[in-house]
């Protein structure tokens, strides 16, 4: 630690900057995982909140609930065995538009539920939804970014029928899409003419029944439209930034150690053990990424706070600690190469004046 | 008086192509406490291996190398490490002090990492001049300090045995010879034994005793 700190002192210029670049790598990996999670979020909370653990759907749906068409038959054989564990599920990816305002139009996602079961989300403001066949309807907080408040109506685009605002519940997003829950009674007025439902969900887990798809959470989230190819490629890209930075990191350490191998020479020569060496090199650039890691963790952390509502970023503690410790993983990794070469100096080096 | 450093019969080979290269044909030395030895010699004579080996840096293929009266011819890398911290003092040919450490924290340093106790580093670097370089960066210092530092931190662990390699070589015939002063001042009134490789014949007459290589066997002139 002696020779460590006296180092830093001594080469601050140079730490800075090896320091820059691992707190601009570690930001930007942090930054890509946190616009991940927020897309996840916000292409699958709906599903990912809810306290349904697996869904029924039909055969050969690929766990896609709008290729899946149930009907009351269906329903039945589950609500027999499963009771208050079951609940119908219809998903419609519709349009909606301002009452006063025809050509201020939002997509919107419709959950059509039976406000009775467990699939009636818990609101934020406002109140619960029920089954009356009237014009009281949740929605998802995301829509207040388009500008609706608690009582604005709000128009159905294709059937013309008008609904209130009567509660709020927290970021529920469909394929980034607000949700907005309605009663069987109240779909049946936009869609008369359908009387199927998409899903059956099911407060169970490990169900088999080969009459029917049943997918986890997990496969359904998965199969939101777009969800696994924005995923795939946001995760490719953090996959390479980890890659990209062993590497860097690496070749940095390498040559700043190189630097130094006449002075580890002429060190080993004084009699220091290459143990305490290794501990040099080792606590320098354990010293050096830790400070980065947290100041980028704590930058990305005050970002997210200023982040707007419409930007889908989410970032945990938990993550930016694993991202944290991962980091330093990389970073020791990096330095691996490096110690051979600190091991493998020999203290001749220092007489003959060979440097 | 008591031999210091003793080499007996000291031969160092080393495998060259198909053929083996014997740099050290059958070498004894030996250096009291109070003396200041000089080896002199042509380039590739073998006066870096010779110093290697009294070093401990280097293993003799055969003979004995005695530092105290022990035997250090064929200790473990870590006990060399460890005999030359704590019984050894070197003085490299260019100073080759650390660029990141200031003055008073060369010496410091050895201190650190060494388990002897410690004395007081700042006074040797008074008493070599240096009092007012105590909080500056090597880089600062001219050619005659550095090496003046180098004399300081050898001697800051209390060595029985001071090796120097070539001290004078990267200095001007002035201040080579005031280095080499102070080097002979130090084992004189500390009672140390010291082993000077050199080519420079201008300080010789500091020496008290000299001795020649030549085609890896040594002999001593005076």
């Amino acid at each position: 630690m002696y020779l460590t700190l006296k180092e830093l002192r001594h080469d601050k210029l140079k730490f800075t900057a090896l320091g820059l670049i691992i707190f601009l790598i570690v930001f930007l990996v942090l930054f890509i995982t946190g616009l991940a999670n927020g897309l996840a979020n916000d292409s699958g909370s709906a599903i990912k909140e809810s306290s349904a653990q697996t869904f029924v759907l039909e055969k050969n749906s690929q766990a896609r609930l709008n290729r899946s068409t149930l009907n009351n038959q269906d329903w039945k054989k589950f609500s027999n065995k499963y009771h208050h564990n079951a609940a119908k599920l219809s998903v419609n990816q519709m349009t909606i538009q301002k009452a006063s305002q025809k050509n201020k139009k939002t997509d919107i996602t419709y959950y059509t539920i039976n406000a009775d079961s467990f699939l009636n989300p818990k609101i934020t403001d406002g109140q619960k939804l029920t089954n009356k066949n009237n014009n009281q309807v949740i929605v998802s907080s995301k829509l207040k970014a388009e500008g609706y408040k608690l009582g604005d109506k709000f128009k159905d685009s294709t059937s013309n029928q008008a609904f209130t605002i009567s509660g709020f519940t927290k970021n529920q997003a469909y394929s980034h899409t607000p949700v907005i829950f309605l009663n069987q009674k109240q779909t049946h007025r936009i869609l008369p003419q359908v009387n199927s439902f998409n899903t059956i969900a099911l407060k169970a887990k490990n169900i088999k029944n080969s009459n029917y798809q049943v997918a986890n959470k997990k496969s359904v989230i998965n199969a939101i439209p777009g969800y696994s190819a924005e995923q795939g490629s946001l995760y490719l890209m953090i996959g390479f930034l980890y890659i990209i930075s062993l590497f860097v990191l690496a070749v940095f350490f390498y040559i700043i150690n190189l630097q130094k191998l006449s002075d580890f020479g002429t060190l080993k020569a004084l009699g220091t053990s290459t143990a305490y060496l290794v501990k040099h090199v080792l606590s320098e650039m354990s010293l050096l990424s830790i400070s980065s890691i947290v100041i980028s963790s704590v930058i990305t952390y005050l970002i997210k706070l200023k982040m707007p509502a419409t930007m889908p970023f989410d970032l945990s503690p938990t993550i930016i600690l694993g991202t944290g410790i991962l980091f330093l993983a990389i970073t020791l990794i990096s330095a691996i190469l490096s110690l051979i070469k600190v091991i493998k100096v020999d203290p001749i080096t220092a007489i003959g004046g060979n440097n | 008086m008591n031999n210091v450093l003793e080499l007996k019969n000291i031969i160092k080979n080393y495998p060259d192509g198909q053929q083996v290269n014997e740099v050290l044909k059958d070498i004894s030395f030996h250096v009291q406490s109070g003396e200041f030895a000089a080896i002199v010699g042509p380039s590739g004579a073998g006066k870096s291996t010779l110093l290697t080996i009294m070093g401990a840096l280097l293993s003799p293929s055969s003979g004995q190398v005695l530092l105290n009266n022990e035997d250090i011819s064929h200790l473990s890398k870590k006990q060399q490490t460890s005999i030359r911290l704590n019984n050894i003092g070197f003085i490299f040919q260019n100073s080759d002090l650390i660029p990141y450490l200031k003055i008073s924290e060369q010496l410091q340093f050895i201190q650190k990492i060494s388990s002897k106790p410690a004395i007081d580093a700042k006074e040797i670097l008074v008493k070599l001049g240096l009092e007012q370089r105590l909080s500056s960066y090597p880089r600062v210092l001219s050619g005659g300090e550095k090496q003046r530092v180098a004399i300081a931190r050898a001697l800051v662990n209390q060595p029985e045995l001071i090796l120097a390699d070539e001290p004078t070589a990267s200095l001007d015939s002035k201040r080579g010879r005031e280095v080499v002063q102070i080097i002979q001042q130090t084992v004189h009134e500390e009672n140390k034994a010291a082993v000077m490789v050199t080519h420079d014949e201008r300080v010789l007459d500091l020496v008290d005793s000299v001795w020649q290589i030549e085609d890896g066997k040594l002999k001593k002139v005076r």
